[in-house]
């Protein structure tokens, strides 16, 4: 739909570049919000149309669920969960997180970033990983002994 | 001046032999010692891969270490000392007292609301409570 109007309007619009400016002007606005219009909703506008459609269901907050108090920035593998791929913190929108956690989580997850175990930019690979806890030299050698 | 927690986590290069983790451990033992702190914990994550290249590494030997102290001008001291230290490529120090007293106000004020709330699961048996504010 929206690809028609558009198409029909840039033959008409290149005859009237060499009429003059003034009737430019007016082909052009129409085409500025008929293409953008439908642009725009088609990106992420396009999910709330679909929400509509079907039932919205209620995302509840993981960290309230799990009544976590404190979002430890070393759990790399929980913070991963709420990032995309290329490292961006997600939206809460879209991961349901409460104002109060997200915030706690967008502390964490750039601490997490400071000492290497997110990334800034770029992929998570990696960040999965199972952190292996070794204990220390000490706490090694007691029970041996 | 209260007590405050910090988190130490440093970074080493990937080939570093054990002894030089061990003489940076010694010296941040020697500085908290001569400071008044105390190292609380002290754990060896061993060599993870990094998110991102840091010193032209993509590996990294962890070590994490809390430390208790009155004085902040310890962390300062440490945190110069690593800097300069060339097998440390990267540290952290965090202050997580003040989280962890938040969090410790929150669940004091969860298990008062539950506390005065027991109507909300009369069916649920006594065990049942206890699993929760032992989870949280």
């Amino acid at each position: 739909m929206a690809e028609e109007p558009k198409q029909a309007q840039a033959p008409s619009g290149a005859p009237r570049r060499e009429g003059g400016s003034g009737g430019h002007g007016g082909p052009r606005r129409e085409g500025g919000p008929g293409g953008g219009g439908p642009g725009g909703p088609g990106g992420p506008g396009g999910r709330p149309r679909g929400k509509r459609q079907y039932f919205r269901k209620k995302k509840v907050c993981k960290f309230c669920v799990e009544k976590m108090d404190f979002i430890d920035y070393k759990r790399a593998d929980i913070l991963s969960q709420f990032v995309q791929e290329r490292g961006k913190i997600l939206p809460r929108r879209m991961t349901g997180v409460c104002s109060r956690h997200q915030r706690w989580l967008g502390v964490a997850i750039k601490r997490a970033r400071n000492i290497a175990l997110m990334p800034f930019a770029g992929s998570a690979a990696g960040t999965q990983a199972p952190r292996a806890v070794v204990p220390t030299a000490a706490a090694v050698e007691a029970p041996k002994a | 001046m209260e007590e405050r927690l910090y988190d130490l986590i440093f970074i080493a290069r990937p080939a570093t032999p054990e002894e030089e983790i061990n003489k940076v451990l010694s010296g941040i033992e020697h500085t908290c010692a001569e400071k008044g702190g105390k190292i609380e914990k002290t754990e060896h994550w061993g060599t993870r891969k990094l998110a991102y290249r840091v010193a032209k590494h993509r590996e990294g030997i962890y070590v994490y270490q809390q430390i208790r102290t009155n004085h902040g001008e310890l962390i300062a001291e440490l945190e110069r000392r690593l800097r300069v230290q060339d097998v440390v490529i990267k540290y952290l120090t965090v202050r997580l007292d003040e989280d962890l007293k938040r969090q410790k106000k929150l669940v004091g004020k969860r298990e008062q609301r539950t506390a005065r709330r027991p109507r909300r699961t009369p069916p649920a048996p006594p065990a049942a409570p206890e699993q929760t504010a032992a989870a949280s």
